[in-house]
């Protein structure tokens, strides 16, 4: 039995005439991570700055459990790293670190001990003593998990965290989620769906500052995903044509097709799969791939934005 | 207590990297210097420029060590209160601005104390630079011009000090309040100009405002030193500085709290 953690009850944010949260409601089980996804625009930002107690909500409540039991300042309970973390450029890495950690209350023995495991974990050890001011975007996104994370909070907040980086830098980072996802409550924000079904189990999908879909991803998964064969054939007119015909079969629920690709909504993968491929070979048609599956959450996530 | 010597000891060490502790005590004293060294040698820097009609011969009257003291404070009035404004100016606005504030107040901290460190920091920039420069400009007034009376000089230079710290507590509200620098420069310039130049213009009504204590300092360098409204201009200036810090926590907390 898993408890809860976090709980928001018709959470809104209103900006002069705007409302940019339009009272949402979730809870987030100790243990577990949840992504808040959503196009740019959607009031992740806004949502996430409430929930670290950092925007005053226009009404609904943020309670946060310890124990069971709510607690009236969440903030030593919780870690925040901002969109952009920036940080003092006249200090060293280390140095924040260790401010960070004494501000949150540690004792400067704890502090300056666990400023040396964090910068080891998020390999910074080196760099740890030369000035922020030099650090790359990674170097500062891994700094700014490491100040989040130096009091051991409970729940980790995270806003668009490897959104701006590298390949690389993006890879370090989700590496580094992944392991402490296993220690710590995760929540995060992101626009980008597949750093979401990498490291989490629970998705809050937003649009327009409301929830328009959530639950853990297998239930999604589950829930929504519909058959779908993907098709590609070779570039001659005949196959062309024999492609966009084949939108109008009667097995077909809703097709997109675009050149030589297309991506049919089926009733049925395994029939349609055979029939598509007999027409086919009748009509000497060259088929380049043939794809029997389930549509991905990125389909789902689009038309949750869409709708 | 504790998180206020945490952010008292960054404060610190932020001014002692940019430097603020080494210029902003290094102009002071410069201008402290300036006024007796000048006054000494006025004459031969008049000789010596040169363009004047043969024959003629200037005699100025050498001012006593308390006009030359008078006269520093003034050069502190101009210059001084902007190199305080300047180098104060951005300590709550930039940490704002920048967005560092956000991952500091996301921590369980006392807005309080993050307040009392900016203000702790600024007055002791500001005693230490002051009392550097006019401790150097009574030597060498002493030296080069003529004994003074340290009673008077000292007290002309506690009520002077009242007022670069009512200057400075002013800065950082204005921090607190604005985000573009140049805005703050303004504003906590114009505010401290319009100030003292209204004890100047309506002394009836002014007796006890802030503005008036370059005036007041100026007195008790005179020769019959006695100056009008000094106690009850100082603890107004001292209930001013702290209603700017109570101002100012107010502004932050609103800010970043929940409420």
């Amino acid at each position: 039995m898993t408890r809860e953690l976090l709980q928001v009850k018709g959470l809104s944010k209103r900006f002069k005439d705007r409302e940019v949260v339009k009272g949402i409601s979730f809870s987030i089980a100790e243990g577990s991570c949840a992504a808040l996804i959503g196009p740019n625009g959607a009031g992740k930002t806004t949502t996430i700055r409430m929930l670290a107690g950092l925007l005053q909500p226009s009404g609904g409540s943020v309670v946060l459990l310890a124990e069971g039991r709510p607690v009236a300042d969440p903030r030593p309970y919780i870690g925040y790293l901002p969109q952009m973390p920036v940080f003092y450029p006249w200090m060293t890495g280390a140095e924040f670190l260790l401010y960070s950690g004494e501000l949150a209350g540690l004792t400067r023995r704890e502090a300056t001990r666990e400023t040396g495991k964090w910068l080891d974990a998020v390999g910074l050890r080196d760099a740890g003593k030369r000035r922020i001011g030099g650090y790359s975007g990674g170097m500062k996104q891994r700094l700014g998990l490491a100040q989040a994370l130096i009091h051991r909070p409970r729940l980790l907040i995270l806003d668009e965290p490897v959104s701006a980086l590298d390949p690389a830098g993006r890879k370090d980072v989700l590496t580094l989620l992944q392991r402490i996802r296993l220690e710590t409550t995760v929540l995060f924000s992101t626009h980008v769906l597949h750093d979401a079904e990498e490291i989490c189990d629970e998705i809050l999908m937003m649009r327009e500052g409301e929830i328009v879909l959530q639950g853990s991803l297998d239930h999604l998964r589950r829930t929504y995903s519909e058959p779908v064969i993907r098709l590609e054939v070779g570039g001659d007119e005949v196959s062309r044509a024999w492609l966009a015909a084949a939108g109008g079969k009667d097995f077909v629920v809703q097709s997109e097709i675009s050149g030589g690709r297309a991506k049919l909504r089926v009733a049925d993968v395994e029939r349609a799969a055979l029939e598509l491929m007999a027409d086919a070979v009748s009509r000497r048609v060259t088929i380049r791939t043939l794809e029997a599956g389930q549509s991905t959450l990125e389909d789902l996530f689009l038309k949750a934005v869409r709708s | 207590m504790m998180q206020f010597k945490l952010f008292f000891r960054k404060e610190m060490l932020e001014m002692g990297r940019s430097y603020k502790w080494l210029w902003v005590p290094l102009v002071f004293l410069m201008l402290g210097v300036m006024q007796p060294v000048m006054t000494r040698f006025m004459p031969e820097i008049l000789k010596s420029a040169g363009n004047m009609p043969k024959g003629m011969t200037i005699t100025i009257a050498p001012p006593s060590g308390e006009e030359v003291l008078a006269q520093t404070l003034g050069q502190y009035s101009s210059i001084g209160i902007l190199i305080l404004v300047l180098s104060v100016m951005t300590m709550i606005s930039g940490e704002r601005q920048s967005g560092v504030s956000q991952m500091i107040f996301a921590k369980p901290v006392s807005y309080a104390s993050y307040a009392a460190a900016k203000w702790a920091s600024m007055l002791s920039l500001v005693t230490a630079s002051f009392a550097l420069g006019y401790g150097g400009a009574g030597y060498y007034t002493v030296q080069m011009i003529g004994a003074v009376e340290a009673g008077a000089v000292v007290k002309a230079g506690l009520f002077y000090l009242l007022w670069l710290w009512f200057a400075g507590a002013l800065t950082l509200l204005v921090s607190s309040l604005l985000d573009p620098a140049p805005g703050i420069a303004f504003v906590s310039l114009g505010a401290a100009l319009l100030l003292s130049m209204a004890s100047g213009w309506l002394p009836r009504y002014t007796v006890y405002s802030p503005g008036s204590l370059p005036q007041i300092s100026a007195q008790w360098l005179e020769p019959a030193g006695e100056a009008k409204g000094a106690v009850g201009a100082a603890l107004l200036c001292l209930a001013c500085i702290f209603i700017f810090f109570a101002a100012a926590v107010y502004r932050i907390k609103l800010r970043y709290s929940k409420g």
